[in-house]
């Protein structure tokens, strides 16, 4: 089927794969990435993988649900969506979300003004699934026909004619895991309608209903980090390890003896880390241990079963491992009995615990939960250390978690600070709460499987890095030394991979960090350059 | 006399629906939060910040702006400035569209002032009876052009642009169609019959007084009856999304209320935090609340 003339009811229809994804069609890079032979091909699954998975959607594998054997099995999967499909829509199941969803179900005017707003359709070179109203569309078509009373009569007129069968809801699946949930698109839509919302509430479904989700969110994910702490298998025995290797490593660096105060009781603050941070990116709690120490707080960790993992795999598709995960922290910190939680450099742990637990946190447990960007601009902007930005004098630039920024409102507090210490920091464009995705939210950044990377950095990391070289482009000289700051262990490990992907630090001179690296590297007290580059 | 039944038909069908509509949203139970920045309410940070941008922000007072919130919403609801910044071929045409239907319901508006007037003795040559008629005489004929424009532009922007065709179904057009219809009639009956809007005037008079109007020109019936139709039709339809962006807006994007300890909304959160849930994949346990099912074991 070629692009552009795919319609809705083609999702029912068998064919051995609706869109093949063809490197041509992506929207173009800037320099020195513009030539057509910048883009590799796009890695294709096997024969086997394919008979084995349902893959015919755009060939790509983000959940790998195994094609069902027998017909009854087919039946079986069709009958379970539909069943949970019903529960979305009754207020015991899904209070959480029934009224937004509701007003995005019966508002869209098919108006398509979102469509321009999505990384995704517009790095894809607008592949019509991929358009932002197309797998709600169907979502519509479905519960309008099937759901609501009399919706067959009319199903032709009202453009609800689709066919609910096994390759529906399979395709249905993938397609729940081609939006980062960055929510562009509803800030464009004109009467409010949000795309990223029924995202959101379709990976529910299968994940509520029918126990489909990508194995890294769902049992290596969340499951995990119920069971052992941390979805990064990291145990609090092991924690405890990683903690003073770090505190070693901070003598090595800066000289200074620091430990790291752990399950203090009555603390300030709980300090809660995306806890990939301790084992891909090390020098992001160290930095944090540096700064709290020399601004004098009175903080802790906690090395409690997910005490010290701040992530919430649920925000992006499952409420009940959401809210599981949500309790636990806040009862961690009830236990210590601190005053507040500050949330690390991770984007969606910011946006669970701080606004949506909001609504589930409950009573006593409700303890105050604060950005840790809002403290350090405390720390930096008020004199709390002594700081000297000559020592960051190279280009900057900010990348802003999705999660932060556009659903939280936490735009300014990183710039000042930034700007305050960064002399040469330039924006992204565009930038705050009009921001793309680093297009590794909502879950893609930790989902390594199959050929999904590959669909991750060519497609959904696209625009960010076209904003990257943007930003860079007076300076784009490999020869000049510059840094993205990615303030958040997701957006940090997509731009990883972008950056990598595409070899920008061998071609254009360009590295990533987090926030607190910056701060440390400007400490005048601290002689050696904290933030370190990649060897040439 | 059929065609007042037919009016009262509508405007009651349309009024009851849209309300149960109203009250089917305000009565939804809370959700968590969801909210969408920049949010006009938030005072002094339209670049999209919030009151998370405060340290310690819950212990200062929050400052709100309703007057970010009106300056937001006019430009929004009058010239729907989002499509015009979004999508502004389509603006080109939708703002005429549906600031032609503003001014048509404001000219029915004064004519129905204008009946009440007289109803109440009023003579019709008195300057204040004159004033309104000429007002509405205003609305109506320029509310009938923009609105036949921007049909008729809506009409051709989905069936020539592609991306609108795409997911265009046959209810779509035949929506155009019949709004158009309304918009042409209306605007042939006041050229060619009634351009004093005197008998649309007997006719509110007749609504309010519930006695029969005879209505000689087959144009201003057409366009009598199509209105009815068009106002028991309407309120099944998505678009209704003039509450329905009132709701999208205030109640999801908008809605930054804080849990405190003690509120309402803390308790509308253990009221909620009760209800059983029935969701059947294997990590789930149905038959249990919420509350029990969050703060389970996991196996
Ligand atoms: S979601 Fe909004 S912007 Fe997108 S097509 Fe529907 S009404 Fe238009
Ligand atoms: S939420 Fe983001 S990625 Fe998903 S459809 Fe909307 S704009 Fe595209």
């Amino acid at each position: 089927m070629k692009a552009g003339k795919i319609r809705l009811k083609d999702i029912g229809k068998p064919s051995e794969q609706m869109v093949q994804l063809n490197p041509a069609d992506f929207m173009r890079l800037p320099y020195p990435y513009d030539k057509a032979d910048s883009d590799p091909d796009f890695k294709q699954l096997t024969e086997d993988q394919k008979k084995k998975y349902e893959a015919t959607l755009d060939g790509v594998l983000a959940i790998s649900i195994p094609k069902p054997e027998t017909k009854v099995e087919e039946e079986e999967l069709v009958r379970k969506f539909l069943s949970g499909l019903e529960k979305l829509l009754t207020k015991e199941n899904n209070w959480t979300f029934l009224q937004p969803l509701t007003l995005s179900l019966e508002y869209c005017a098919k108006c398509q003004t979102c469509n321009e707003a999505c990384p995704i359709y517009v790095g894809s070179g607008k592949q019509e699934i991929y358009r932002p109203t197309y797998r709600s569309e169907v979502l519509r078509a479905i519960v309008n026909k099937y759901i609501k009373k009399g919706g067959k009569t009319f199903a032709k007129f009202s453009g609800n004619d689709i066919d609910l069968n096994w390759t529906t809801v399979a395709r249905l699946a993938e397609l729940a895991y081609r939006c980062t949930l960055c929510r562009r698109c509803a800030q464009t839509c004109p009467i409010g309608v949000d795309n990223g919302l029924i995202t959101h509430e379709l990976r529910k479904l299968f994940s509520q209903e029918l126990g489909i989700a990508p194995a890294e969110i769902h049992t290596l994910g969340s499951m995990k980090h119920l069971k052992s702490g941390s979805s990064t298998g990291l145990i609090p025995v092991a924690l405890k390890d990683t903690i003073e290797f770090l505190e070693d490593d901070i003598k090595d660096r800066t000289g200074l003896d620091i430990k790291f105060p752990m399950d203090k009781e009555g603390a300030d603050i709980l300090l809660i880390h995306n806890a990939g941070e301790f084992l891909s990116w090390p020098e992001n709690p160290m930095a944090f241990a540096i700064i709290f120490e020399a601004a004098g707080l009175n903080w802790t960790l906690s090395s409690d079963l997910l005490g010290y993992d701040a992530v919430n795999y649920g925000l992006w598709y499952d409420d009940v491992q959401f809210a599981r995960v949500a309790v636990r922290h806040a009862q961690i910190a009830k236990k210590l009995g601190v005053k507040k939680i500050v949330i690390g450099e991770c984007g969606h742990a910011h946006k669970a615990i701080s606004v949506i637990a909001d609504r589930i946190i409950n009573g006593e447990i409700n303890i105050p939960r604060e950005s840790s960007y809002t403290l350090l601009e405390d720390i930096v902007c008020n004199g709390k250390l002594n700081l000297d930005p000559k020592k960051n004098d190279f280009p900057v630039t900010l990348h802003d978690p999705c999660n932060v920024t556009r659903l939280m409102g936490v735009v300014e507090p990183q710039r000042r600070v930034i700007r305050k210490i960064c002399p040469q920091f330039r924006e992204m464009e565009p930038h705050g709460v009009k921001n793309y995705c680093c297009g590794g939210g909502s879950g893609f950044a930790i989902m390594p499987s199959m050929n999904f990377p590959d669909w991750r950095t060519r497609i959904s990391g696209r625009m960010k890095f076209k904003q990257i070289l943007d930003a860079f482009q007076d300076v784009i000289d490999p020869g000049i030394k510059k840094m993205v700051c990615a303030p958040c262990s997701n957006c940090k490990g997509a731009i990883r991979e972008i950056l990598s992907h595409y070899d920008a630090w061998e071609k254009c001179g360009i590295a990533y960090t987090g926030l607190v690296e910056f701060i440390v590297n400007a400490m005048v007290d601290i002689k050696e350059p904290y933030i370190e580059w990649p060897e040439m | 006399m059929l065609l007042l039944m037919l009016s009262y038909l509508g405007i009651g069908i349309f009024v009851v629906v849209i309300l149960g509509k109203i009250i089917k949203y305000f009565t939804m139970p809370l959700h968590v939060r969801w909210e969408l920045y920049p949010l006009p309410h938030e005072k002094g940070r339209e670049y999209g910040g919030s009151y998370f941008e405060e340290l310690n922000w819950w212990e200062k007072p929050i400052k709100k702006s309703m007057l970010g919130q009106v300056k937001f919403m006019v430009p929004e609801i009058l010239f729907v400035k989002s499509l015009y910044h979004d999508n502004r071929k389509l603006w080109y045409v939708s703002f005429p569209f549906h600031f032609g239907i503003y001014l048509v319901i404001g000219c029915l508006g004064l004519i129905f002032i204008g009946a009440i007037v007289s109803v109440a003795g009023l003579s019709p040559q008195n300057a204040i009876s004159v004033f309104l008629q000429s007002l509405a005489v205003i609305f109506g004929a320029v509310g009938f052009m923009l609105g036949t424009i921007g049909a008729i532009g809506l009409l051709l922007r989905r069936t020539f642009d592609k991306d609108l065709r795409a997911f265009a179904a046959p209810i779509d057009y035949f929506n155009l169609v019949f709004i158009l219809a309304i918009f042409l009639s209306g605007l042939i009956a006041w050229f060619s019959y009634d351009s004093a809007l005197t008998v649309s005037r007997d006719y509110m008079k007749g609504l309010i007084t519930f006695s029969p109007v005879v209505v000689g020109n087959s144009s201003l019936v057409g366009h009598i009856i199509l209105l009815s139709l068009f106002l028991i039709y309407l309120p099944f339809t998505h678009m209704t999304h003039f509450i329905g962006k009132y709701f999208t807006w205030h109640e999801v994007r908008w809605d930054d209320r804080i849990n405190t300890r003690g509120s309402a909304i803390e308790a509308k959160v253990n009221k909620l935090l009760n209800v059983k849930q029935n969701w059947s994949a294997p990590h789930m346990k149905p038959g249990k609340t919420w509350a029990e099912t969050a703060t389970e074991e996991v196996e």
